[in-house]
């Protein structure tokens, strides 16, 4: 009876030392989780601005200004422009 | 022994007392020091034009606050600080002197590099919050249709307003347990996950309303005009693909937010539409079988009398035909075609063509013109409405009114939009009236029309000049005009309608032919080279082929 009893109470106490165990490995992996969300969340920011920023440089304003005023284009008007007729049954 | 007893007696009571008594006392207050609701926000859409580019995101940002009385500077350090917040240095003292309050914005959304700095400095009291801004990566050109929203990201005009339930999504929640030091360590409850606000597609075309507008502001700056407005419509989706108004605005730079220059003129102010009703009187003539295209009209001398009021042209005509009095624009000729109609096929027309009736766009402050009931119409009053003055509309109406001769008799839906198919329009008058009043377009846009600056290379255009006198009070002002021109082109097979208005142009020149013409004329150049339309008249090609010596 004695050895049942030791047996069921070292077990016990090897149960709740897991539990105890266990609870802290869900809390480190929670917060190593949320460290992650975070820095997922960061990231997405990040890439929302960097995209932001390259579409602030692309304005068909700032590409105009260089076009004109760095590589000396102009407009396109139809008196410079050939147009191609598509072959029959080529291209759909 | 009996101590040890007594040790462990006490011991398991104070146990049980906590765990089975006063549990849920204790339960409540573990609750209250460890476990918080995160609030999830819920990040606002962003706005896209017809090719997924950016008009409007979110970036981050951060705002600056203080206790005040943890602050505790020297006066270098502080205006180091208000040099960096580009503010005076009074003005922060001042938000720094209020010693009752424990919580100051000192300012709002300063971006990243310049809160690094401010960092940098370490001065007591002083914190900082991220958040988010909204940015307009195209500025000034989109500002009237885009819009912008207050500090709070609450949309306050433009499409952040009209969208803005659906741009915002919904905030969710977390209820989380957090350790000592602000971790979280677990989370209990149920979690609500935010939903994130749509993306709206509009149907502009950012290059096209580039465009528009730089021809826009350079207009209305040579003319010496007040203000102007443009717009592009897609005839066969409907689609607004450019709007465009000057002066303009920056939507990012929160200080100028106010003012007349925050006016979508396009959308919210109305105008005596002028010359550019007459194709509508004609057209509907043409329909009830008055006229033929052919029929000769005689309006000299250029004048005529109507119930004590007098009607008169700019340029006396002799005969005409019913093409040419739209072409040379006669008030008289149109004035004897209308008095011919009974005044309630004028009203039943005008109103199936959109005026006095408010456009279907989601949009705040668009308005719907006037357009009085016919029962009330007096002969001179029938008489001037069928040269445009006595009612009232804004450009973008004029703009899908014309699109009834563009589609050939349909008028289309109009959307800010982008539509995935072709949509459906309303008939309104029959294909081969529409093609004969675009034919009359096309010759006030040719030699002899009033209307001849809005040809272009290589497009065949059509298109009705105006200009009225603006209305002050209760009579007209003189010397202040507003010269427009409604148009489309190709001619033969309509792809896009273009209006432009220039209000109160300055420099002698104020005939819609003169100053809104050439606008129309460059910007459908330009918007039909982009859609990739052919050329369909002929031009004579510059294309030099320069032959290059062959070397050996």
């Amino acid at each position: 009876m004695t050895r049942v009893n030791v047996v069921l109470l070292l077990a016990v106490i090897a149960s709740a030392l897991y539990l105890v165990q266990v609870q802290y490995q869900s809390r480190r992996l929670i917060s190593e989780l949320e460290r992650a969300r975070a820095e997922g969340a960061r990231l997405q920011t990040k890439q929302e601005q960097l995209q932001v920023e390259r579409r602030a440089q692309a304005t068909p304003q700032r590409v105009e200004g260089l076009a004109r005023q760095q590589l000396a284009m102009r407009h396109a008007s139809p008196a410079v422009t050939q147009y191609v007729a598509a072959p029959a049954g080529g291209m759909q | 022994m009996a101590c040890l007893a007594l040790g462990f007696g006490v011991l398991a009571g104070r146990a049980a007392y906590i765990q089975v008594i006063g549990n849920d006392f204790f339960q409540k207050q573990g609750q209250v020091r460890f476990a918080r609701t995160l609030e999830m926000p819920a990040s606002r859409g962003r706005i896209l034009d017809r090719n997924g580019l950016i008009l409007a995101s979110n970036v981050p940002a951060r705002s600056i606050w203080a206790i005040p009385e943890d602050v505790d500077a020297d006066k270098p350090s502080l205006r180091k600080l208000a040099s960096l917040l580009e503010m005076s240095e009074e003005d922060l003292v001042r938000k720094l002197q209020d010693e009752d309050k424990s919580f100051v914005w000192i300012k709002r959304q300063v971006d990243e590099s310049t809160a690094k700095q401010i960092d940098a400095l370490g001065i007591k009291g002083i914190h900082q919050r991220s958040e988010y801004r909204r940015q307009y990566p195209e500025g000034e050109f989109a500002a009237h249709v885009v819009g912008f929203t207050d500090v709070e990201g609450k949309g306050i005009d433009g499409i952040e307003k009209a969208f803005d339930r659906e741009l915002s999504g919904r905030a969710g929640s977390r209820r989380v347990i957090k350790d000592r030091l602000g971790r979280v360590v677990e989370s209990v409850g149920d979690d609500v996950p935010p939903l994130d606000g749509r993306d709206i597609v509009l149907s502009l075309d950012s290059k096209t309303q580039f465009f528009a507008w730089q021809k826009l502001r350079d207009a209305v700056q040579t003319h010496g005009a007040k203000a102007g407005s443009v717009v592009v419509l897609d005839v066969a989706s409907g689609e607004v693909l450019a709007l465009a108004n000057f002066p303009s605005y920056q939507p990012g730079r929160r200080q100028n937010l106010t003012g007349e220059q925050l006016r979508n003129r396009a959308l919210t102010d109305t105008f005596e539409p002028g010359s550019t009703m007459k194709p509508f009187v004609v057209a509907l003539a043409l329909q009830k079988g008055l006229v033929r295209p052919e029929t000769l009209i005689q309006t000299a001398p250029g004048r005529l009398t109507l119930g004590g009021a007098t009607i008169t042209d700019a340029h006396p005509q002799g005969v005409l035909t019913v093409n040419e009095i739209i072409q040379k624009s006669s008030n008289v000729g149109t004035v004897k075609i209308a008095m011919q109609m009974a005044p309630r096929d004028m009203w039943e027309f005008y109103s199936q063509v959109g005026f006095g009736q408010k456009p279907q766009v989601p949009f705040p402050g668009a308005v719907g013109g006037r357009l009085r009931p016919y029962k009330t119409w007096r002969p001179i009053e029938q008489a001037t409405m069928s040269y445009g003055y006595g009612l009232s509309a804004s450009l973008f109406q004029l703009a899908r009114a014309y699109s009834v001769f563009a589609r050939d008799g349909e008028l289309m839906p109009v959307s800010l939009l982008r539509q995935a198919d072709p949509v459906a329009g309303l008939r309104v008058i029959s294909a081969q009236e529409a093609a004969a009043t675009r034919k009359m377009l096309h010759m006030a846009a040719g030699p002899g029309g009033t209307a001849q600056k809005a040809q272009t290379i290589g497009y065949s255009v059509g298109g009705k000049t105006g200009t009225a006198r603006k209305q002050e009070g209760k009579g007209y002002a003189a010397k202040k005009y507003r010269g427009f021109f409604v148009g489309m082109a190709p001619i033969e097979n309509p792809r896009i309608v273009v209006a432009v208005m220039i209000d109160e142009p300055g420099n002698g020149k104020f005939y819609g032919g003169d100053v809104a013409a050439p606008v129309f004329s460059e910007t459908v150049q330009h918007t039909l080279r982009l859609l990739g339309v052919q050329p369909d008249m002929a031009v004579k090609p510059q294309i030099v082929a320069r032959s290059v010596e062959e070397s050996f």
